[in-house]
């Protein structure tokens, strides 16, 4: 029964995984997939822990579009249920009480206009007075974003706060045609990695805070009849990821995922985007047309008048 | 008034460019703005991927011949500042060929070097180079091609023009006017041809021939009739011949990823994301569903139009012809981006000394005038793109003002320009036209 409650805890679905990180990392390349961050030069053989955490990021989402041609909100939510590879974690199974918290305390977008930054405000607690001592870990945030239809994240930019040290890693998944308005583009999903510290699960603080700015930007977004189109965020997909010394190749590594019921407290996210007026499709074409018209006639009108009269001018010296 | 010497300005405007090549690197780690332009990256990152023996469009927006990305090679293998010193090494050659051009018909020494630093001291000019765009290697290129021209080398001038037609598609529209230049009365392969001195059309300027003089109609259509000369023939069929043996070699290359890429997709391209274009905002109001072939012919049409008439009217003198083409072009083009001035910013200089122009006033107002309408559009496009207002209306506005600009700009260069030939026709005996003095 004491199982069960565990799985029924309010904020938390244990997901455990055993990762087997390679000694040599690759780097992938899907047509789906833009990565950036996910293959480094800087492995370093000698110290497989802090590769597999700095250097090659696996990417949950990359996972589904292995799988999936395209983004589908159930599949995709199916995907992320129970898809994920679950195995046991040898050095954590049962040593995890009480669990570990995790919720988004605030959520919003910062800027104006069509770049702006989705902030996302996690808080991990640990409840004091852990039962268990575990090995040295280190752990990063994973955020995935479904981003809605109408706007996007740049890989690129992406890069370069990786490069910066923003991150952990970035990929963007999905649609990442950076020039197409919302009628012919698709959607996309950025997951974002960031790095929480080290051995966070040890019950030694009460927790902590991050905040995660993801930058993104408005396509053009279809004609309405008013001035604004609405687009609105649902809540992301929150994991931590730890990893532990382990032996050998192996290493043991947690998931703990927010449950979405939480971020409803945080209130929806919209982003009021300026779209072309349906009624202006008339008067803009007539004048459009019209302008073009009017100054080529002007400047074809300027250059036989002059020419013309230098011309007689010429006949009249010969 | 003390004139600096040309070793003096070009000497400064490197070490301009270098101090700006410099800080760009500063300003692009320790802010978050950088000074690079994103094209510079996308060149970058193409030029990575050649060098890892891949194509180049593997990189998203690169949208350029695979000749850019291989001469940036050296900025994956020795410094990624290469491309930014090959631009800008670029630019400083825009500025020796327009002093060379010049020179070649006698323009005055100080005349020659207030023209250049139109273009070295110009500070839209010298951030392109240095924030890594490589409009100024096509600028260089063009001009390369009229000195060539001017030089009598008809080969050298069909090779370097079939290829800039392969780097950047827009230079094709010099195509028909160097065909008209190249008749028999004025240019005959494998002799240097015989250049109008700016002194002489100057004087005759004077002596009230007042407005513009251009190439008689007669004549034009003489040089219709004998269009198929030897140069003219040698002219078209190297340079195609070079701009397809490019074409194909990286079509054998990169297949169709290329062709889309560095040509269809520039033939073809409507971008409803507001630039400086009248047409922006039509596009994006019609983007969802396609365009009518009316549509199409009719956006076409003064385009052409225009084109057709300055090439008819001022094809003998070539500088003059060339900018008020490329500045049509532009002002009448579906997609207009701030990169595009440059192409008719190097050929400004070539035409200012035989301007009958005076900066005060009609001058002061052509500049205002111009960077006025760019100011009162960029305004807007701050509102919509940073502030998020709903200006679409007020912007696509701006835009008509601003075609209203440059076509003021190019009426009052047709009406204040002493049109000059740029070869003078050759001695009777050496041609069936009649013989007329320069």
């Amino acid at each position: 029964m004491g199982i069960q409650q565990f799985k029924l805890q309010v904020s938390l679905r244990l997901g455990i995984a055993l990762y087997f990180f390679a000694s040599i990392s690759r780097c992938k390349h899907a047509s789906t997939i833009n990565e950036v961050g996910s293959c480094t030069s800087n492995l370093d053989d000698s110290n497989p822990s802090s590769s597999a955490l700095h250097g090659v990021n696996e990417f949950i989402t990359e996972a589904y579009f292995e799988k999936h041609a395209s983004l589908i909100d159930s599949d995709f939510q199916g995907f992320l249920s129970k898809e994920i590879p679950l195995e046991f974690c040898e050095v954590l199974q049962d040593k995890l009480e009480p669990v570990p918290k995790l919720s988004i305390s605030h959520r919003h977008l910062i800027g104006e206009g069509s770049h702006r930054r989705l902030s996302s405000s996690i808080r991990l607690e640990i409840q004091p007075g852990s039962k268990f001592t575990l090995p040295a870990h280190f752990c990063d945030a994973i955020l995935v974003e479904i981003l809605p239809s109408g706007v996007f994240a740049d890989p690129f930019e992406l890069q370069h706060l990786l490069q910066r040290g923003v991150f952990t890693g970035a990929a963007v998944f999905g649609d990442t045609n950076l020039e197409l308005p919302s009628v012919r583009s698709n959607r996309s999903i950025v997951e974002i990695h960031m790095d929480i510290g080290s051995n966070v699960l040890s019950g030694n603080n009460n927790g902590l805070e991050i905040n995660i700015e993801v930058p993104l930007h408005a396509r053009y977004a279809p004609l309405g009849e008013h001035e604004f189109s609405r687009v609105e965020f649902s809540p992301p997909d929150l994991f931590t990821r730890c990893s532990f010394e382990g032996k050998s190749h192996k290493q043991s590594c947690i998931f703990l995922s927010t449950n979405k019921s939480l971020e409803l407290k945080a209130g929806a996210v919209v982003w009021d985007v300026p779209c072309g007026i349906k009624e202006h499709t008339g008067i803009v074409s007539v004048v459009t047309f019209f302008s073009a018209i009017v100054s080529a006639l002007l400047i074809v009108f300027t250059a036989f008048h002059y020419s013309d009269t230098t011309g007689c001018n010429n006949l009249k010296q010969m | 008034m003390a004139t600096i010497s040309f070793r003096s300005l070009m000497l400064f405007s490197a070490v301009l460019r270098l101090f700006l090549i410099i800080y760009g690197e500063w300003q692009d780690i320790h802010m978050e703005v950088r000074y690079t332009d994103v094209d510079y990256f996308v060149f970058s990152d193409a030029a990575s991927l050649v060098a890892l023996g891949k194509s180049p469009y593997k990189r998203s927006t690169y949208r350029y011949s695979p000749l850019i990305a291989f001469l940036l090679i050296p900025n994956a293998l020795i410094h990624r500042t290469w491309g930014k010193i090959l631009f800008s090494v670029s630019d400083l050659l825009v500025g020796y060929f327009i002093r060379t051009i010049l020179k070649l018909r006698g323009v005055p020494e100080n005349l020659c070097t207030y023209s250049v630093m139109l273009w070295l001291l110009n500070p839209f000019t010298f951030t392109i180079g240095t924030r890594g765009n490589c409009e100024p290697i096509v600028c260089a290129m063009v001009l390369w091609i009229i000195i060539c021209l001017m030089n009598g080398n008809l080969l050298h001038a069909a090779f370097w023009y079939g290829l800039v037609v392969h780097l950047r598609i827009y230079p094709i529209i010099y195509a028909f006017p160097i065909i008209l230049t190249l008749d028999q009365s004025r240019f005959q392969s494998g002799k240097k041809p015989i250049l109008t001195d700016w002194s002489s059309s100057k004087i005759q300027s004077t002596n009230g021939s007042g407005s513009i003089k251009v190439s008689d109609p007669c004549h034009i259509w003489v040089s219709l009739k004998s269009l198929f000369t030897r140069g003219r023939l040698l002219f078209g069929l190297i340079s195609a011949a070079v701009f397809f043996f490019c074409t194909g070699f990286f079509f054998y290359l990169y297949a169709w990823e290329f062709l889309h890429e560095a040509l269809l997709y520039h033939l073809t391209r409507t971008d409803p994301r507001h630039n400086f274009s009248i047409y922006f905002y039509h596009i994006y109001l019609h983007y969802e569903h396609e365009f009518a072939l009316s549509e199409k012919l009719i956006s076409f049409l003064p385009q052409v139009t225009v084109q057709l008439v300055l090439i008819w009217r001022f094809a003998q003198d070539l500088p003059f012809c060339f900018f008020l083409q490329t500045l049509a072009f532009v002002a009448f083009n579906k997609v207009i981006t701030a990169q595009y001035f440059v192409w008719f910013f190097c050929l400004l200089p070539l035409v200012l000394p035989w301007t009958n122009m005076k900066l005060k006033w009609e001058g002061w107002a052509c500049i205002l005038f111009w960077i006025g309408a760019q100011s009162h559009w960029l305004m807007w496009g701050y509102l919509l793109e940073f502030n998020g207002k709903n200006v679409f209306m007020q912007l696509w506005m701006a835009s008509l003002l601003f075609l209203a600009a440059n076509t003021y700009v190019m009426v009052t260069f047709i009406l204040r320009h002493t049109s000059s030939p740029v070869f003078k026709r050759l001695e009777h005996g050496h041609s069936n036209i009649p013989t007329k003095i320069d």
